[in-house]
């Protein structure tokens, strides 16, 4: 056998392409690769999500703030004046996307001349709450806040 | 002599692509909530941080603003559901005429005059298109409600503002 010959045999072996093996593991190692960058994007996602969803709950738990902090002390467990759901969310629902939700108001007992009026917004099934308390003093009925 | 030209045999290539197959499946479930998720909800306006500039400022010239609050026009201004024209405090304690003109697309400009002098401008740029509403609290008349709507008709922005007692 030539030279020339012997080395034409060597250089068909090196061309014989992988074998299944080697595929299978190429592309398991690709498929790690891609399946952590894809959780890491999918994470971050689902953070970007809960800050989205929590801007919008906090938009409207601080209008309904600016209403409840507006009623009179005497009349905040009157459900007629100060119901327990929110009144800014009738006409225009600014936690459309979060639907089923649920915005409720509760008034806590007179302490010491002030209430704590708690505005709370659940979603998820209500595995996502966002939360915001104000205190409401009894000025006598002036226009203090 | 040449070994193993045979190439994948059709079992061997159809495992191959089962196995990716999964992969892929995996990706897809993976990601569709958030694809469903993001057809929901309106774009978050309040992360441009000149749109929650925006927000920002207008709610403390509201809140900061002084009786008769709204005065109906300000120089060639007039009050209407893209210009919101106040009389609001300055930090010296004393008052300037703020306009903020929302009718320009894509832009909201922040003008502040004393005594009909222009003190101050201010333009925010990349903004929606807002809407200026009346916000009727009882006994307390006096609130401004702000909207914007994203490109799709969605509610991104509501908030609701009322002058503080001085």
């Amino acid at each position: 056998m030539s030279l020339h010959s012997r080395g034409y045999n060597r250089q068909m072996e090196r061309q014989r392409g992988f074998s299944l093996i080697e595929v299978l593991a190429a592309l398991l190692v690709l498929a790690i690769v891609i399946t952590t960058t894809m959780a890491m994007f999918v994470e971050r996602q689902k953070r970007m999500q809960a800050a989205n969803e929590t801007i919008l709950a906090y938009q409207a738990i601080s209008n309904e703030i600016e209403v409840r902090r507006r009623i009179p002390y005497d009349k905040l467990e009157d459900p007629d004046v100060s119901p327990s759901t929110f009144l800014t969310l009738k006409e225009i629902d600014v936690l459309a996307p979060l639907k089923p939700y649920a915005a409720t108001v509760t008034v806590g007992p007179a302490q010491n001349y002030v209430k704590t009026v708690t505005l709370s917004v659940r979603w998820h099934n209500a595995q996502r709450v966002e939360r915001v308390s104000i205190m409401r003093v009894d000025t006598g009925g002036s226009g203090l806040w | 002599m040449v070994k193993r030209e045979r190439g994948f045999t059709l079992v061997e290539i159809v495992v191959v692509l089962a196995i990716f197959g999964i992969f892929i499946w995996i990706v897809v479930i993976l990601t569709a909530d958030m694809r469903a998720w993001e057809k929901r909800m309106p774009i978050n306006f309040m992360m441009h941080p000149q749109i929650s500039g925006v927000v920002s400022r207008l709610r403390r010239d509201v809140a900061d603003a002084r009786w008769p609050y709204y005065p109906s026009s300000q120089g060639t201004w007039q009050q209407s559901p893209t210009t919101l024209i106040l009389d609001t405090l300055r930090e010296a304690g004393t008052t300037e005429t703020v306009v903020w003109d929302f009718s320009k697309e894509g832009e909201v400009t922040r003008l502040a005059f004393v005594a009909e002098q222009q003190q101050s401008s201010w333009t925010a740029h990349g903004t929606p298109t807002f809407k200026i509403l009346d916000f009727p609290i009882v006994e307390h008349p006096d609130s401004v409600r702000i909207q914007a709507y994203d490109k799709d008709g969605k509610l991104a922005i509501d908030q609701i503002f009322q002058p503080r007692a001085h």
